[in-house]
């Protein structure tokens, strides 16, 4: 019990970093970001939007923990501003509207790159010690590529090339969004590459860190009973070293989560995704705050959701977390 | 360092307790292709950032009519949509690249460095806060946080973007230190360092900081991967100053010139693959030093497919086997169910091979219990894991026979059985108890199913029903609950999880249990507890036991008949009691003295002067002669042969025989050793 109270606190004292985070940021902007952006939207913002504004960078009367509370407020309320760039949008239904799309390509594309590499991994840390060892230097290669780059030289082959696929977007421009086959089936279409560039550039993150873990646990003595009693090499393998092996990595993948989540989205950029990496693209070509804050707001909480799900899925896969502490 | 592994081998560990000497022995990990590859591709780079410009003089910027030509003789990588020259661009870029990487990653590591220090020395509260500073800052994807602080600070120069890389950089570094300084904190000479009343700081800077410097390179290099790739996506995302070349500059370039459409892969292709490369070879560095870290991911390296369950080449004449005689009419213990003939074990480790056991023959009789002892080092738990043929590389049985007899009386070579009928072989007629049941029973399985498994895997006929009564017994037999066969290994006791496996030893009835030092790990009461067990048990299902410890009184007490090793030999063996009453090998001797007995009289315990010898470099002719008190002058030239001994007993009884390797007992100086008066038996010769 005081284990699980224990995580939840640090889950609480995350989520609260983050937000706080997320105040403080525009208020270190050093400057006066508030009268280039009236200068920029000339005319076009409505006296609420010039408060909000002033708000947003602590340009108000209130002193900074009246500011504070008001913005714990604002957020509570689900108000995280207006856009700028496509003003009067609210964040919320830009956040709304793209977010979908990347918890779609990113979420799964890592759980995807995560299993397809974990399972690689328990493979090549098994036949360690044999040729398989030679896939190491190209895994490292691998897991050393920057995504997007990754995605330019996808896009270039199969798009431009051979036109298996299409170049960019998220679906083709014109089919109404709905759960049709026509449109679904575009989707899919247009997560392919995405998709590729993402997992090829991530798997070998998880495949190294597997093996490294396998040719550790294949060294504990439970393992060498369970030869000498002469178990299967299948079962050896998946129930006495890869369940063990996996323990590590699955703490691993939740601690990981942030730093590949991140990378992933930059792929969205070249691909012209609609979904929030792209939106973090435009918003910060066009220094358009709120924006900012609130797709960092909505990556942090998604990441720490899916943390605390690796958290639980550990919990099930060891029974020495189930007792009470 | 070969005596080191052997070591590491021996006693089950992972070496990395013992390595305060070897502090920087981690550069020695640079000798594999592996690594060299990576630290060649490095200095390349370095090579091209720093004298590149020297050699390519032509200016990045330059811009020229020669515009998207593919790369020529004039221009060896081609030109951007303006003319300028790509060549020029990639060696320019590569400066702020490995710049940005090697500067961002230094004042992360030391930011890690500081926190981590702290945090696992400093423990308590302010461990708990750093550690939760550390864990959040991890937890925050640190990407978008990056892009937002650059594009928060509109004018960013190379030295903001370097100070904002290292400030998201720093956590997973500082988790590691951490995790080390905690086991550091706890060794011998930290102890040593504190209680002597040396400052905290001097402790970590002295002490504490020079053994970590494999991890800390390792965080160095890793965290320079991810500032170059952070920095190239920011550049690449317009929100460095992309007039200035770098790497992800080109490609920013690239992707919004449309380098795709005109089909210019020569313009977006060598920058993604000079950062991959960089990437790739800090890895293989950093692969080198993992492996220093982690011993056992060394270890893998050493071929391990060719040595398993291969049964050794040479075959012996089944006839040879059957009609040996192996003075089977024995009136007390009845015929040897398990002879080791002239086994010898070496561990090759490059250089020369070392031999871990040596010539080792040794018989084992139904129902009796054999105990081996030896130090630490005197290839007894070598000999242990040979025996049942579960030796790891680079273990490798050179020499001998393992002969089994059926109760048919038919015999078997175990080193001939091939990998199917040694499977099948093993746990049906020998099994196996290790030292630690912590160890060698699975945290994430039931005790129950750890049982069942051996029976589903022996027995694929038998039913669940069959199978799951068949544990209940076994677990009663043990003395454990049957209803604790649900339970987990963390949930029991330290004795109740070796009784485990003893249980799991015993699941398909075998003729012989090899038990490697099988108490060492629990305290007295509970020791006591266990043996008398396996006395029971014994006594009730009629298997012979080989007993291997370190612990002469428990031998005495336990056994039938004791063997000593040392430095892989066999220098004594004979009948507990007459062993007891007088040793005859001074080792043996010495051994005697350095234990106190379980019960019994008490006596003055002396211990051995000296350490095991190093197995890579015996002393000529007896290798116990430098430790001996009474050597003289034939022991450095002869190597005393195994002697078989006259019983004192007067009969031809084999159970009662006495072996000794030792000059003192070699008819030709038994005057002069001065030891006539001890009364020692008539010799015999083999």
């Amino acid at each position: 019990m005081r284990a699980f109270s224990r995580r939840a606190l640090f889950y609480v004292l995350t989520a609260w970093a983050a937000i706080t985070l997320n105040f403080l940021l525009p208020r270190l902007i050093p400057g006066d970001p508030v009268s280039r952006m009236l200068d920029r939207f000339r005319g076009q913002l409505g006296p609420e939007a010039v408060f909000a504004l002033r708000a947003l960078f602590g340009q108000t009367s209130n002193n900074i923990f009246a500011q504070y509370l008001q913005y714990w407020g604002r957020l509570l309320h689900g108000d995280l501003g207006v856009s700028f760039t496509s003003y009067p949008t609210p964040v919320a239904t830009i956040l709304g509207q793209g977010l979908p799309w990347t918890l779609g390509l990113i979420g799964v594309c890592t759980v995807l790159s995560f299993v397809i590499g974990t399972a690689l991994g328990v493979v090549v840390g098994w036949r360690r010690g044999t040729w398989v060892d030679g896939f190491i230097p190209v895994t490292t290669f691998l897991t050393s590529i920057p995504y997007f780059w990754f995605a330019l030289i996808v896009v270039y082959f199969f798009a431009l090339q051979m036109h298996w696929f299409p170049l960019s977007g998220g679906y083709r421009p014109g089919l109404r969004p709905g759960w049709n086959g026509s449109f679904l089936t575009s989707v899919v279409e247009h997560a392919a590459l995405p998709a590729l560039a993402i997992v090829v550039s991530s798997i070998g993150y998880w495949l190294l860190g597997m093996r490294n873990m396998m040719v550790t646990t294949l060294a504990e003595d439970y393992v060498l009973l369970a030869r000498a009693k002469g178990l299967s090499r299948g079962r050896i393998m998946t129930t006495y070293a890869a369940r063990n092996a996996l323990l590590p990595s699955l703490a691993g993948f939740a601690l990981s989560l942030g730093f590949i989540v991140g990378g992933s989205i930059i792929t969205e950029v070249v691909f012209n995704y609609p979904g929030i990496g792209y939106s973090l693209f435009q918003a910060v070509q066009g220094q358009d705050y709120p924006l900012m804050q609130g797709i960092f707001f909505v990556i942090t909480m998604t990441v720490l959701a899916a943390n605390l799900l690796a958290d639980l899925a550990y919990v099930l896969l060891d029974p020495r977390t189930r007792v009470a502490v | 360092m070969t005596t080191n592994l052997l070591a590491d081998v021996e006693s089950g560990t992972t070496g990395q307790e013992d390595r305060p000497a070897s502090r920087f022995g981690w550069l020695r990990g640079f000798r594999s292709a592996r690594t060299l590859t990576g630290v060649v591709l490095m200095v390349l780079f370095v090579l091209m950032a720093l004298l590149g410009p020297v050699f390519v003089r032509t200016d990045p910027s330059a811009v020229s009519d020669d515009v998207l030509s593919p790369p020529s003789g004039a221009h060896l990588l081609g030109t951007t949509h303006t003319g300028q020259d790509v060549l020029a661009q990639l060696i320019d870029g590569s400066r702020i690249s490995l710049l940005t990487g090697f500067v961002a990653a230094a004042l992360a590591t030391v930011l890690s460095l500081l926190i981590g220090l702290a945090a696992g020395y400093l423990g308590g509260l302010s461990d708990e806060l750093l550690s939760l500073l550390s864990n959040i800052f991890l937890v925050i994807p640190s990407l978008p946080l990056v892009v937002i602080l650059t594009g928060a600070l509109p004018e960013a120069g190379s030295l903001a973007i370097i100070i904002v890389i290292s400030l998201t950089s720093w956590a997973w570094g500082a988790r590691v230190l951490r995790a080390q300084t905690l086991s550091l904190r706890k060794r011998d000479f930290v102890e040593a360092a504190r209680a002597s009343g040396e400052s905290t700081w001097r402790i970590i800077f002295r002490e504490i900081l020079p053994n970590q410097t494999a991890i800390v390179a390792a965080t160095f290099l890793s965290t320079v991967i991810g500032a170059i790739l952070t920095q190239a996506s920011l550049a690449f995302l317009g929100l460095t100053d992309v007039t200035q070349w770098s790497w992800g500059g080109m490609l920013y370039w690239a992707q919004n010139s449309a380098a795709l459409n005109y089909g210019a892969w020569w313009w977006f292709v060598p920058p993604g693959l000079c950062i991959a490369l960089v990437g790739t070879a800090l890895s293989l560095i950093n692969f080198g030093i993992d492996e220093f870290i982690n011993p056992r991911l060394r270890s893998a390296h050493i071929a391990t497919k060719n040595a398993r369950n291969k049964p050794m080449a040479r075959r012996l004449p089944s006839d040879e086997a059957e009609s040996d005689d192996t003075g089977a009419s024995s009136p007390t213990h009845g015929d040897v169910v398990l002879e080791i003939r002239n086994l010898t074990v070496e561990y090759q480790t490059g250089g020369d091979p070392i031999r871990a056991v040596d010539d080792v023959s040794l018989q084992l009789r139904r129902g009796e219990v054999l105990g081996i002892a030896g130090e630490s080092g005197s290839g007894k738990s070598t000999l242990a894991y040979a025996i049942t043929r579960l030796h790891q590389p680079p273990a490798r049985i050179t020499g001998g026979q393992l002969l089994y007899t059926h109760p048919d009386g038919s015999r078997t070579d175990l080193l001939t059985l091939s990998g199917k009928a040694l499977t099948a072989f093993r746990w049906e007629e020998m099994s196996i108890v290790l030292q630690s049941a912590m160890n060698a029973l699975n945290p994430l399985l039931r005790i129950g199913v750890q049982i069942d498994d051996a029976l589903q895997a022996h027995r694929p006929a038998m039913g669940a029903g069959a199978r799951s009564a068949r544990v209940r017994e076994l677990l009663e037999l043990v003395g454990i609950d049957p209803q604790r066969s649900a339970a987990y290994p963390h949930e029991l006791s330290g004795g109740m999880r070796q009784r485990v496996m003893i249980a799991i030893a015993l699941t398909l009835d075998p003729d012989v249990i090899v038990m490697d030092e099988p108490t060492t790990a629990l305290d007295v009461v509970t020791q006591r507890q266990i043996l008398q067990r396996i006395v029971s048990l014994k006594d009730r299902l009629h298997f012979a036991v080989i007993f291997i410890t370190h612990d002469l009184s428990m031998l005495i007490e336990l056994s039938d008949r004791i063997a000593v090793m040392y430095a892989g030999r066999v220098v004594e063996e004979a009948p507990a009691k007459h062993f007891y009453a007088r040793p005859l090998h001074p080792y043996s001797q010495g051994l005697l003295a350095s234990f106190p007995t379980l019960s019994g009289a008490k006596r003055v315990l002396t211990g051995i002067a000296g350490a095991p010898p190093d197995l890579g470099a015996l002393p000529s002719g007896c290798s116990f002669r430098p430790r001996c008190p009474r050597a003289f002058d034939r022991c450095p030239v002869v190597e005393p042969p195994l002697l078989l001994l006259a019983p004192t007993g007067g009969s031809e009884d084999v159970a009662g025989r006495r072996q000794v390797a030792c000059l003192l007992y070699d008819g030709a100086d038994a005057g002069r050793s001065g030891t006539g008066s001890t009364g020692i038996p008539e010799k015999v010769q083999v």
